[in-house]
């Protein structure tokens, strides 16, 4: 926690000291970054505390984990769908999500279930009210719904490259050694 | 009609309603929320600062031939270029990409530039590479960047 307040601060320090030292030098400048920063500020802080709210609850209702469990069970084309709709409504970082999916991996979760995941996961659900604030909603409702086929394309296309490398490394020992 | 009021009543209705289905669970949900917050917000404090610089510096000429409809599908690339090496939480990616289009960015560009700050990231990769191996993070990587240029164009078509 310490470290996180020590983080938050220095993002803080390093705003304001940036933003002084342009208004020495340009009081003109400077009023307009403020007016730019204060703007979108008001503009946005009751969504972005709104998507605060929401993404806790999401994580303790919903977590990550039981949502993998559902994965896990099935296979195939069902798998392979659902690995590209579920995770559009999942939080948190590739940091978090990638243990996650070394461990969907090991229960037997296709390359492509795994692929079509991260992917899908980029569809960001829970940050649309933020999206649709600062980029319209055509952008957005657009940006989600390509967000599907999307993921399937790089899960079926991801899975046949990775594939065809591998089986053709194993052919050739020479690569194989150097690696 | 402040978007932002309805919003946050929407999310304090959920919460009222999580409070009375699981007063613990709803605790850590606010405890998640609370670290979040702490973690975003200083990044979206610099990230409007940021903007405001943007703003004041460079002329809605430069940023529409960089990333504008005029640099066409270059731009797409430009974007992504720029997402994949961004080091930015996806909510600050989504304010940082508005102001962008606002002065003079193209749909398209600002398309493949979330999308990457969002699923490549340069920081992400050693650990990419340590949990599913070199050859699944090139291809993944790889293949979601050519990708995402051609949905960038389907941005570029349509808006």
């Amino acid at each position: 926690m310490n470290k996180l307040v020590r983080e938050a601060l220095l993002y803080v320090f390093i705003s304001l000291a940036v933003w002084g030292i342009i208004s020495i030098i340009s009081p003109e400048k400077g009023l307009v970054i403020g007016k730019v920063a204060y703007g979108s500020f008001i503009g946005a802080i009751g969504i972005i505390i709104g998507v605060f709210i929401t993404i806790g609850l999401i994580q303790v209702w919903v977590s990550p984990q039981t949502l993998s469990k559902l994965l896990g069970k099935e296979a195939g084309w069902k798998g392979l769908l659902l690995a590209s709709t579920i995770p559009i409504f999942i939080g948190g970082s590739l940091f978090t999500i990638f243990p996650l999916l070394k461990t969907l991996r090991n229960k037997g979760a296709s390359i492509a279930s795994v692929m079509a995941f991260i992917a899908a996961w980029g569809g960001k659900a829970p940050l649309l009210p933020l999206e649709i604030t600062f980029l319209g909603w055509k952008f957005s409702v657009l940006r989600i719904c390509l967000i599907i086929p999307f993921a399937i394309v790089i899960g079926l296309l991801g899975e046949f490259i990775l594939e065809k490398w591998e089986h053709h490394d194993e052919g050739n020992t020479l690569i194989e050694n150097r690696n | 009609m402040n978007v932002g009021l309805i919003y946050l009543l929407i999310a304090s209705l959920l919460l009222l309603l999580s409070a009375v289905k699981d007063i613990q669970k709803t605790k850590e949900a606010l405890k998640v929320t609370g670290k979040i917050a702490l973690t975003v917000l200083p990044v979206l404090f610099f990230i409007f600062t940021l903007m405001g610089i943007i703003s004041a510096f460079l002329s809605r000429e430069i940023i529409a031939s960089w990333l504008g409809s005029r640099s066409g599908v270059l731009g797409i690339l430009i974007g992504e270029l720029a997402g994949s090496i961004a080091l930015m939480v996806p909510a600050a990616v989504f304010p940082f990409a508005g102001i962008l289009l606002n002065r003079g960015a193209s749909y398209g560009a600002m398309y493949g530039f979330i999308m990457t700050a969002i699923l490549i990231g340069v920081t992400t990769l050693p650990v990419e590479i340590k949990i599913f191996g070199k050859k699944f993070t090139i291809v993944r990587n790889v293949l979601t960047f050519v990708l995402l240029f051609f949905m960038g164009l389907i941005f570029l078509a349509t808006f």
